[in-house]
């Protein structure tokens, strides 16, 4: 289910609060589903339970999931815009992206015709 | 179900320890207290007194003064104390000329809570001999040997120096699974030293590091890894030093051409709004790893080493 990098600087607690809340965005969860628990998961994992305890408590506080003592956590409804916060991200890695290429020289008039050209094929896919 | 309020129960305190061998003073006024249920990495410098500390919280050591208490007992020749308090040191004892078996046969007699169908499990699973040797055994056997006589008495902490070493990478990865199930099931503590930062960065949830037998700093491993980050900054005709210092917590600076690379404390987004105010051509921000943590705090008190040319 999950795919933690060992190697990776991010920290395996962010890691497993990303994935999550990716997966709730997406509906590869569905509301109402029930989480697998603490237990499970670090078994399965070879992760600290501690680890996935925060994180459920993250995801918990932020209203991806909530918690019925004796039951588990379960996959809240998403009411509001729940692709917001991952815009927001998308558009802090793009534009560091987009100063990297500039730096290195690349033509502001080049990067606007791409997005174009990627815009256009992605409506030419829609309306196929 | 596993619930658990953070924080609420402290299983293992120290309180100002101090332990002294001849001129060496190993121990100084250490304090530190590991919550119920959670998993203390307590890393330091070699002679850093790791193997000391843990050998007095399992009340192998008398401290000179200070006090130790586990589950609010004291350990230091407490039998009833040390029922539930298992300690593997960095070189496992057994008895001359002992089995597994032998060893079993006394463990079963000695602690109260020896489950006997968990030690034949184990015992399958890691294929040993029961009736070999153990003396006669390799390091790494020795150790499963150790792993699998404390797994069996059912512990509620286990004091480990050095555990994983030794071990292959799937005994290794299969220890850590049984110790990560009676965390989560029945709210086992440890106390680990390593070397292996690496090792330890996804086993612990708390890390201490000890230099000369002091607590140098003792963090949440998360909050850790939120709150120190590591920057590499481009920028047109080069850094202002001046400018990039200023208002900022920094632990190390260094410039390589344009680039500049700093160690910051400080929470990712006052970091790069402060940095981003600078216009920067690139800006890289990445958490730290446990074993940079490690050197640059270290080498905030001195222990820093330069790269030797040998001769």
């Amino acid at each position: 289910m999950f795919k933690l990098d060992t190697r990776s600087r991010v920290a395996i607690y962010e890691q497993l609060v990303e994935q999550l809340k990716t997966m709730i965005i997406r509906e590869v969860l569905q509301k109402d589903e029930k989480l697998p628990s603490v237990r499970n998961l670090a078994q399965e994992l070879t992760i600290n339970p501690n680890t996935i305890q925060k994180a459920y408590r993250e995801l918990e506080i932020e209203g991806f999931i909530y918690t019925i003592p004796g039951k588990g956590s379960f996959v809240s409804h998403l009411e509001k815009d729940a692709n917001e916060e991952q815009l927001a991200s998308l558009r802090q890695d793009i534009e560091k992206k987009i100063k990297e290429y500039l730096f290195l020289g690349g033509s502001k008039q080049e990067l606007m015709d791409w997005l174009k050209d990627v815009d256009e094929k992605e409506r030419g896919r829609e309306n196929d | 179900m596993w619930t658990r309020k953070k924080g609420e129960e402290k299983m293992i305190k120290a309180d100002t320890v101090n332990k002294r061998f001849d001129d060496l003073q190993a121990i100084c006024n250490l304090s530190l207290r590991v919550n119920k249920g959670s998993i203390y990495g307590l890393l330091g410098s070699n002679g850093a007194g790791k193997s000391t500390f843990l050998k007095i919280l399992a009340g192998v050591y008398k401290p000179d003064n200070g006090e130790v208490t586990i589950n609010e007992q004291p350990v230091y020749e407490i039998p009833s104390t040390k029922q539930t308090v298992l300690f593997i040191s960095d070189h496992p004892y057994f008895f001359n000329q002992a089995s597994l078996y032998d060893m079993a046969s006394f463990y079963s007699g000695v602690y109260e809570r020896w489950n006997q169908k968990r030690y034949e499990q184990l015992t399958t699973h890691f294929r040993m001999d029961p009736k070999k040797r153990l003396n006669r055994m390799s390091k790494g056997m020795q150790r499963q040997a150790a792993f699998i006589l404390t797994l069996s008495v059912m512990p509620d902490v286990m004091i480990l120096d050095e555990p994983f070493d030794g071990l292959d990478p799937v005994i290794r990865q299969q220890m850590k699974n049984l110790i990560m199930q009676d965390v989560a099931d029945r709210e086992l503590t440890l106390i680990v030293s390593s070397h292996n930062l690496r090792e330890m960065e996804d086993f612990c949830d708390f890390v201490g590091v000890l230099h000369e037998g002091a607590l140098l700093f003792e963090r949440d491993l998360d909050e850790l890894k939120t709150d120190i980050h590591k920057l590499q900054i481009a920028f047109k005709g080069g850094p202002n030093e001046e400018k990039l210092k200023e208002g900022m917590d920094i632990l190390h600076y260094e410039i390589k051409g344009s680039i500049a690379f700093l160690i910051v404390n400080g929470l990712k987004e006052d970091i790069l709004a402060k940095v981003n105010r600078l216009n920067p051509a690139v800006v890289d921000i990445l958490p730290l790893t446990l074993e940079e943590i490690f050197i640059y705090e270290l080498g905030g008190v001195g222990y820093e080493i330069e790269n030797l040319i040998v001769e």
